[in-house]
């Protein structure tokens, strides 16, 4: 028996129980993702984009059907070992950067890994990886309100990779950015792809989704052929 | 400090420093309302207790039991002639102050006054009480006042004081001021002399009557350890057959006094802790503020893998940062207002710096942080709580 796949989706349903009835997010969804795969997920809104990452995120658990990070069924593990398995196996990028707002550059980079090894980093990592996203030091100092988009979603990646996560989970990373700097964040994906990491990026634009190497498309909750 | 959480809470409470303020303002207010109410009702327990103490050595006793002569003498009540032997056998090598008392009206010059007379052998006034100015009673009419009295009508040695009711068809006996007492305050051998004329027994008893008949007798103790021993022995012999002389002393009446003020000023410090209730409304209004305004940040902490009780100790520390801020400024503000009070109320900041008075500072503050950090108990387990998908969604 080979390896597990990294991600592995069996007849997977989301369904919320609304006041106006229930509402199915995901329909019996079953894919596979591997070890450095690039794979983006599109499809129009309501397609159950974000419900899939959420449930890829393991900030939600599915309704019917089993999800697997390397082999594990989520659904069995107990909210501590999710959220660890989050904080040490998956790094977010958001669409809107989701800095904390409290904390500089440096420490946003910094804080993942104050919550693995219980203290500040002296090792020098999170420079390292701020300095790897092209932050220069004494940008490190500044609070994400007093950043560009584009510096505000470099330190969004370098605060997804600095625990050294297998999956770089990414939701519209440049949706809120302008064409250029859009193209040099995807370039640092890549990069990232290219150094191993499986990256899984959620958009809308077929030109971001040209950089992936397999599309999922969704619609209704469903997969569909593309 | 290295925790991260606390660098977060502390930055909150910055961000929001003139809200986190106010609130602080209630914990200041309750501490200061606690502490200084219980240093005052300490410094006044204390300062009662020392007065009284002066006289810890003394065995009051008393009677109220209602004799009738069995030769057909009028009634009576008090401690009769064979009793004091009693007490005089028993009490061993204690000094025995048989006391006559009553109250009376009396006139100095043309004032019109009411006070208490006491009649005492003349030998006995100066083994516990202090003669202030001019001597002992020595002839007939001679009389001692207290220092109350002496103050109240401006009179010294020399003075002529008319005893009894002031009506114009009765001769009043005279007496003379041969000496004026030192003020006692407040004492507890139950006998109040700032505010009484002292004349002899035998002025007193040709007077007033109760020939042989005390109405107190004191037991004044050469020894204090031995209170309860003689109080024993005089009880046996005489409450042998009934139970007629009621046997009291300083110490019972100390603790009798200091208890009731104890419990007065429990009940204050209730009344002070009312503030507190309402600072802990406030706080807990902050808390609530500051989780809604953060819940995206909460949503991107639980989303990144902050674990649920590391979000609920960052708003249990910035309870406590705020219970703090509380606590530390209303601990000094304590100590200021509650050494004004106490020295306004009381007259005298002896007792202040005792421990005892000054513990209600270190308890006060106590009460002010735990009080905080059990307020933001709940936003905390809110905060923790949340759905993380929720939390980000909130704009």
């Amino acid at each position: 028996m080979g390896t597990p796949p990294l991600i592995q989706l069996v007849d997977v349903s989301k369904i919320y129980h609304l006041e106006s009835g229930d509402f199915t997010a995901l329909d019996h969804v079953s894919l596979e993702i591997g070890e450095n795969d690039f794979v983006a997920i599109m499809g129009p809104s309501g397609s159950g984009k974000s419900t899939i990452m959420n449930q890829l995120g393991i900030l939600d658990v599915p309704t019917t059907g089993r999800l697997l990070i390397e082999g594990k069924d989520v659904a069995k593990m107990s909210n501590l070992e999710r959220t660890h398995l989050r904080r040490d196996s998956i790094g977010y990028i958001f669409q809107k950067f989701y800095l904390i707002p409290l904390l500089s550059a440096y420490e946003n980079v910094e804080y993942p890994l104050i919550l693995k090894y219980k203290k500040r980093d002296t090792s020098g990592r999170a420079a390292e990886m701020l300095h790897a996203v092209g932050i220069e030091h004494d940008m490190g100092a500044h609070r994400p309100n007093q950043l560009s988009g584009g510096q505000q979603q470099r330190v969004a990646i370098a605060r997804a990779l600095v625990n050294d996560p297998k999956i770089l989970l990414c939701d519209e990373p440049t949706g809120n950015l302008d064409r250029k700097t859009g193209l040099q964040i995807m370039d640092i994906l890549c990069d990232l792809n290219r150094k191993g990491k499986t990256v899984i990026i959620v958009t809308h634009d077929p030109k971001i989704a040209e950089y992936a190497h397999s599309t999922i498309n969704l619609e209704d909750g469903r997969v569909v052929e593309s | 400090m290295s925790d991260i959480f606390f660098e977060l809470s502390v930055r909150s409470v910055r961000l929001n420093f003139l809200r986190s303020l106010l609130a602080s303002i209630g914990i200041v207010i309750g501490v200061v309302a606690i502490s200084s109410m219980g240093m005052l009702g300490t410094n006044m327990q204390l300062s009662v207790k020392d007065q009284l103490s002066s006289n810890v050595n003394t065995v009051i006793l008393t009677s109220d039991v209602v004799k009738v002569s069995t030769t057909g003498g009028s009634a009576q009540n008090g401690i009769d002639k064979s009793e004091l032997n009693d007490i005089k056998s028993s009490a061993g090598q204690n000094v025995v102050i048989p006391i006559h008392r009553s109250s009376t009206q009396f006139t100095i010059g043309s004032t019109n006054g009411r006070g208490s007379i006491y009649g005492l052998d003349p030998n006995d006034i100066q083994k516990f009480m202090t003669i202030d100015q001019g001597t002992n009673i020595k002839g007939g009419n001679d009389a001692l006042v207290g220092a109350t009295i002496a103050s109240n009508f401006n009179i010294g040695v020399g003075s002529s004081i008319k005893i009894g009711q002031n009506c114009q068809s009765i001769v009043r006996p005279v007496v003379r001021v041969a000496g004026v007492l030192t003020a006692r305050g407040i004492t507890s051998d139950n006998v109040n002399a700032d505010n009484a004329i002292i004349v002899s027994d035998q002025w007193y008893t040709d007077h007033f009557g109760d020939k042989d008949v005390y109405d107190q007798v004191n037991v004044v103790l050469q020894d204090v350890s031995t209170i309860n021993q003689t109080e024993n022995n005089i009880d046996r012999k005489v409450n042998r057959n009934t139970n007629v002389i009621r046997i009291s002393d300083a110490s019972s009446r100390l603790g009798t006094i200091t208890s009731t003020l104890g419990t007065i000023t429990t009940f204050i410090m209730a009344i002070g802790g009312i503030s507190l209730v309402v600072a802990a409304v406030s706080i807990f209004n902050v808390m609530m503020m500051s989780v809604k305004e953060r819940i995206q940040e909460i949503g991107i902490l639980l989303s990144i893998g902050t674990e649920k009780g590391e979000v609920r100790r960052m708003f249990l520390y910035e309870a406590l940062i705020l219970g703090l801020i509380g606590a530390i400024v209303g601990g000094i503000m304590s100590f200021i207002i509650g050494y004004t009070v106490v020295n306004a109320m009381i007259g005298s900041t002896t007792y202040f710096f005792r421990t005892e008075s000054l513990i209600f500072i270190p308890y006060g503050m106590i009460i002010g942080v735990v009080v905080c950090v059990v307020s933001g108990l709940y936003p905390a387990w809110m905060a923790s709580n949340m759905d993380p998908i929720d939390a980000l969604r909130n704009e």
